[in-house]
């Protein structure tokens, strides 16, 4: 079962770094903006760690630590405060409290993994995680071409997903005695710096194990992409039919 | 002022600013000549955060929203061009302000000047202007990555100076 953490942070920023820090182990984050968020969520899920700010609004971290140490329910749940003071004075108080651990900002999260190994058992995401679940949703297998579709919009959350999955696909269609991609763009409405790099990343990936490709794009952007010095050759096929017979 | 003036905090905010942007961004700063422009004019972000106690005082992040919209991407592991909303863009200017006013508190507090911090505040635009309260002592740290400026203003009074 997946280890449940509570981030408990005012600032979205850290929350983010938390999550990312915990994202190859298997975890499931919950995330609170203040104390009182902080408290319900603590007794909705009862999560195995708690990483909390000190200053927030509305409730900060030390009323909610004294809180979550008064209920019975709670108050053995492991917690680690994140603070932007290392003062002696704050360290102090901390340590009163009944801190298992502390984390001074700025940190990085390799950092808090290792102050959290002491307290809970990480275990690493099983193989297949999330990269079988966005293999699904961005290829698909159409007669003897295997179609890569990308979305509206590629961020590099998108990137990632993708890349993930990408040789563990392109190695099964070698074995499968198949040789030809086509990467569907059509739905593709602008075009970012993400973008570019997957499409890079993509063709290279493809001339690595031998596999031919072919992209197919609405005229609006095959123009666009004809503007970057990284794309401007790439020939643009305006339907998956025209891809196929280019083959 | 003289209580404040015991530590350096050239050397000390120096040292936290150059912490912060490498711990969180990677992102390497240097020290930059504060009368050699740049940092608090056209289109900016500022965030601040409030120190209430045996020292009073704002400290003060500033920096072009161009460059503030890199370091947001920087710290959310995302390009430029996918920040879209200012929400963003302050939360984590703002969290920059917090760590290092965070730093600087904690080195206060070292010194027997005990006093608390403030959630951080942002504002941002063309046209503003920041002045000292009466009697508190203003100091300005610039730095620089690549052609960015970042300012950093810190302006304190400690009780008991008779200002």
């Amino acid at each position: 079962m997946a280890l449940k953490v509570l981030t408990v942070d005012d600032s979205k920023t850290i929350r983010m770094i938390v999550k990312k820090a915990f994202q190859p182990f298997d975890c499931q984050i919950f995330e609170a903006e203040n104390g009182v968020e902080g408290l319900s969520a603590a007794s909705r899920e009862k999560p195995d760690l708690i990483v909390l700010d000190i200053t927030m609004p509305i409730m900060n971290g030390v009323e909610m630590l004294e809180r979550l140490k008064g209920d019975g329910f709670l108050k053995n749940i492991p917690v680690i405060m994140l603070t932007a003071e290392s003062g002696k004075d704050n360290v102090m108080r901390i340590v009163k409290m009944g801190i298992k651990d502390y984390v001074v900002k700025p940190f990085k999260g390799e950092q808090l993994i290792e102050r959290a190994t002491k307290l809970v058992t990480l275990a690493p995401k099983k193989a297949g995680d999330g990269s079988e679940e966005a293999s699904k949703k961005y290829f698909t297998v159409d007669e003897e071409f295997q179609v890569l579709v990308l979305p509206e919009k590629i961020t590099r959350q998108v990137a990632v997903e993708v890349e993930n999955c990408l040789e563990a696909n392109f190695e099964q269609l070698v074995r499968s005695g198949m040789n030809k991609v086509i990467v569907d763009m059509r739905q593709v409405k602008e075009i970012s710096v993400s973008l570019i790099k997957l499409m890079m990343l993509i063709i290279k990936s493809c001339q690595k194990v031998n596999l031919r490709n072919r992209i197919v794009g609405t005229p609006t952007l095959c123009n666009e992409l004809k503007e970057f010095k990284e794309t401007s050759d790439i020939p643009v096929d305006a339907s998956l039919e025209e891809a196929k017979a280019g083959f | 002022m003289i209580t404040i003036n015991r530590f350096d905090v050239k050397t000390f905010l120096t040292k936290a600013v150059k912490d912060v942007f490498d711990t969180m961004l990677s992102m390497g700063v240097e020290p930059h000549d504060p009368d050699g422009g740049g940092g608090t004019d056209g289109y900016r972000i500022m965030a601040s955060v409030g120190v209430v106690g045996e020292v009073t005082g704002v400290i003060a992040i500033q920096m072009g929203y161009g460059f503030a919209k890199e370091v947001t991407a920087s710290m959310l592991g995302m390009e430029p061009d996918e920040i879209e909303s200012t929400e963003e863009v302050s939360d984590v200017i703002g969290e920059l302000a917090n760590m290092i006013g965070g730093s600087l508190k904690s080195r206060l507090c070292d010194f027997n000047l005990s006093c608390q911090l403030s959630i951080p505040s942002i504002t941002h635009g063309s046209n503003f202007k920041v002045t000292s309260m009466k009697g508190a002592q203003h100091e300005r740290f610039c730095f620089h990555h690549a052609l960015n400026i970042i300012c950093v203003d810190i302006y304190m009074k400690a009780k008991g100076d008779g200002i």
